[in-house]
């Protein structure tokens, strides 16, 4: 079966994505706004998602807003920021559903993409300003979102991890930002700010469903580009990923835990826009993707010291996360036992069941993507935001071709970096 | 093969129940890569009292049908089938609910090997004293994850503010202590009681071709012998109307604390099937969303007030014996949540939900339903467990467009009384 194709369109200087498919009952946008992580805007980009969502030029008030989302049939919209490297990017997205499907409904595609925009480009504002009182709210809100980061503790712990592993460099900064930082910015600050982002930033739109290209093509002209500054959009630096570790680093934090919380972070010297890529992925894949995996078979399987063991890669920093959650008295042991994973990984130590395996769940889990509408258009923004174009057929065949010399190249390269505990107080005296 | 069309979804189901009694239903999507298959037993955490017709009663340890879940991917050759379904390329999983446990892969490639090993794995159990053992140390971990886990405590506060007697209220893992008691002799008289292929339903949906497919299953199923079907008595203890606690306090490791609230069904609410159930369902969810969803104005007054953050929300949860609607979440504000709370139901009871409110979420709530239907996991899930309460997935739409505004005021009015409000909170130590 062949893969859904983007066709990507300028419109100015905007890309926009689309990918006709009638497999899904509902027509799919998004948005993409890329900015630099830095400690100065971090915060800003965070609120920024959440006050656009208030209100707009023609639905000033949040409830009238949320009921035009309604009467277009529950057009689930959200907007949200998330990392990718050293870059922090603002998403929003709307879900519209496809009146093929319903009993009376006229077209909702055009109000849809009209209200999307509006959205994006017409929030409400006085005097060149956001509305304070959204500002205001959206700040409370912001704040406690920061500080419950603690009460879910694996969140926190992957967290920690990534603060003592990359301080001193962006990739450190928090998704959502810093609470100190709240407290300085206003309605005025942060709508400059804004108006500067959409002017500078490089921006990518998305439609994915029943839908003709053209037609999408002429209405996001007239609603999106038409309504734009033709300024010169900067891009956004790739992060700097070959980072060579000295010496590994140990930080401990107590909180109030049943569980101890471990989590590791590796060096790969290795991103999205290198040739080892897929090799990486199946390192990452046989050491710990999977339920087949190194990490699970050995502290989980094998010993019994927990119940989740499982690594993750972070493709635009060029960076490897294991996590787990272990009893207290075990970390020691289970720290041994992921130590020997990463070293059997540089012996070669792989057999072929596990390659064999790996490539299998792996390929499985890219083709899955291609079932749901926000995962066709993620996975088609990370090429752009590589800046390496990359088709679905492209990377699943470079994945079969990995060999076992490829990942245990990819491992000889792989360096541990940080260990990082989470335990509970008890133990302090 | 019984064939069932749903022209306006555009979706084609095929039935059978074979001669031992497994219900199978196949839902082919064209064009999608994936198929989702699960296969479910009517056994869920609350069955820990059950004879077999001409057996003796048996009560059985807390937590033993997930523990039976777990133990169900052990294997007579010493190999986890996980690594079989790896081989072929699939994602496997489990869960176990308060009524329901589910055996699941998703795969792209291979559906027939990956469907058979599904079948395959849940019809032979091999349990040893070592195997249950080494699993008990597993779980052990796992139950301390989710004690680590503030929004689970508070989930499990609130039913348990709810609860007297029914066994809802005990968490599905069990304890560590429960757990302790758990024997392969008790896994098989559970086992042999509750995944009798008449007690059980195969759910297949994706890229499929049913008449091949069906014919597999058929074939597979054949081969294999099964006593003949026993009547099981279930038997839940008595409960009152009346809540347990009005308000339960817990004191956990918390930045921010957490009030969850909510409405106890009486007992002649939780008896319904079929159309009559998903009507009181979707009513209620209905009320619940004029309510308290951002397109209230009631939403927005505790927001703007930073009464409540953007993790407010709200669900309803509906099963025979039980059953509730529960919203909050993260607040610094708790006791002037409760009190503008118990102060907006009332005043809603005497307004009741206008004509425009209803027919705004009457549409929210189609398109989210048409939302839903891209999910190969939600229609598997949902029409399963809506089968076992025999009601129908693909109701869902046609109902809520009969459904009228005088439904949802007599379900405001029977539902949300007074004395059937109970409070969880959870408070930082």
């Amino acid at each position: 079966m062949s893969f859904a194709t983007f066709k990507t369109i300028s419109l100015g200087n905007i890309r926009l994505h689309i990918c006709p498919s009638d497999k899904f009952k509902t027509t799919t946008l998004s948005a993409f706004i890329t900015n630099p992580l830095q400690v100065e805007t971090s915060t800003k980009n965070a609120l920024l998602p959440n006050v656009l969502g208030r209100g707009t030029k023609s639905y000033p008030t949040t409830v009238a807003l949320r009921q035009k989302l309604n009467e277009l049939y529950g057009a689930g919209s959200f907007g949200d920021v998330f990392k990718r490297g050293e870059r922090q990017v603002l998403q929003f997205g709307m879900d519209l559903a496809n009146e093929t499907y319903l009993q009376e409904a006229p077209s909702l595609i055009e109000d849809g993409i009209r209200l999307f925009c509006e959205m994006i480009l017409d929030p409400f504002a006085e005097n060149n300003q956001f509305s304070p009182s959204f500002v205001e709210a959206e700040k409370k809100n912001l704040k406690q979102r920061i500080d419950s980061l603690q009460d879910d503790k694996i969140r926190y712990a992957a967290e920690r991890c990534v603060q003592t592993m990359c301080e001193g460099e962006a990739y450190s900064l928090y998704t959502y930002g810093n609470a100190e930082d709240i407290g300085a910015i206003d309605a005025k600050s942060l709508f400059d700010y804004y108006q500067q982002v959409l002017e500078k930033a490089p921006i990518d739109l998305y439609c994915v469903g029943d839908v003709k290209v053209e037609e999408i093509k002429t209405l996001f002209a007239k609603y999106f580009d038409d309504k734009m500054q033709q300024a010169t959009r900067e891009d956004v630096p790739f992060a700097t990923v070959a980072h060579h570790v000295d010496k590994v680093k140990m930080a401990v934090d107590r909180l109030d835990v049943n569980q101890g919380k471990l989590n590791m972070g590796c060096r790969t010297q290795i991103s999205i826009r290198d040739e080892d890529y897929p090799a990486l992925l199946m390192y990452n894949g046989i050491l710990g993707g999977f339920a087949h995996s190194k990490l699970f078979m050995n502290v989980r399987e094998k010993e019994s010291l927990a119940y989740y063991c499982s690594s993750a890669v972070e493709s635009h920093k060029g960076l490897l996360f294991i996590q787990s959650g272990i009893e207290e008295q075990n970390l020691e042991r289970a720290i041994d036992i992921i130590k020997e994973q990463l070293v059997a990984m540089q012996r070669g130590e792989i057999t072929d069941q596990e390659l064999e395996q790996t490539k299998a769940t792996l390929s499985n889990q890219f083709r899955e993507g291609q079932d749901r509408a926000f995962e066709l258009i993620g996975f088609h923004f990370q090429s752009v935001l590589s800046g390496k174009a990359r088709t679905l057929e492209d990377l699943l065949e470079k994945v079969n071709a990995v060999t076992k010399e490829d990942i245990q190249k990819v491992a000889e390269k792989v360096e541990l970096d940080t260990i990082y505990c989470l335990r509970g107080q008890e133990g302090e005296k | 093969m019984e064939k069932l069309d749903h022209p306006q979804l555009k979706e084609t189901l095929y039935y059978e129940q074979l001669p031992n009694g497994l219900q199978v239903y196949l839902l082919p999507k064209p064009g999608f890569q994936k198929t989702y298959a699960t296969f479910t037993t009517k056994y869920g955490s609350i069955d820990n009292t059950f004879q077999r017709v001409g057996q003796e009663k048996h009560q059985v340890p807390d937590g033993i049908a997930h523990f039976l879940e777990h133990k169900m991917f052990e294997q007579e050759s010493g190999e986890d089938v996980f690594q079989q379904f790896a081989r072929q390329g699939a994602a496997a999983n489990a869960f176990t609910s308060f009524t329901r446990t589910a055996y699941l892969f998703s795969c792209t490639n291979n559906t027939t090997e990956n469907l058979l090993t599904l079948l395959n794995f849940v019809q032979e159990p091999y349990f040893t004293d070592q195997n249950v053992e080494k699993e008990k140390g597993i779980i052990g971990q796992e139950i301390k994850m989710y004690d680590d886990n503030p929004d689970w405590r508070s989930y499990f506060g609130l039913i348990e503010a709810f609860y007297q007697n029914h066994p809802v209220k005990i968490d599905i893992a069990g304890t560590v202590d429960s757990i302790s008691k758990i024997t392969k002799e008790t896994l098989y008289n559970c086992y042999h009681t509750f995944y009798h292929p008449s007690n059980m339903l195969l759910f297949v949906v994706g890229g499929i071709d049913a008449d091949q497919i069906m014919t597999l299953i058929r074939d597979n199923q054949a081969g294999k012998k099964f006593e003949p079907p026993a009547k099981i008595d279930r038997f839940y203890p008595e409960e009152s109307n009346a809540v347990s606690e009005a308000k339960k306090i817990m004191k956990l490791s918390v930045q921010t604390p957490k009030c969850l609230m909510g409405y106890k069904e009486k007992n002649t609410e939780v008896n319904r099937t079929g159309t009559d159930r998903l009507k009181q369902e979707l009513a209620t969810q209905i009320c619940l969303d004029v309510m308290f969803s951002p397109s209230s104005d009631f939403y927005q007054s505790l927001y703007d007030d930073g009464i409540i953050d953007e993790t407010f929300g709200f669900e309803y949860s509906l099963e025979p014996g039980y059953g509730f609607t529960l919203f909050g979440g993260d607040t610094h504000h708790p006791e002037e949540l409760i009190k503008r709370i118990q102060e907006e139901v009332p005043r809603r009871l005497s307004t009741g939900v206008t004509q425009a409110e209803f027919d705004r979420i009457q549409k929210k709530r189609i398109g989210a339903s048409l939302r839903s239907l891209n999910s190969l996991e939600w229609i598997a899930n949902q029409f399963t467990s809506y089968r076992f309460q025999e009601a129908d997935l693909f109701d869902i739409i046609p109902t809520l467009e009969k459904l009228t505004l005088e439904d949802v005021n007599q379900r405001l009015k029977t539902h949300f009384q007074p004395e059937q409000f109970a409070v969880s909170l959870v408070m930082p130590k």
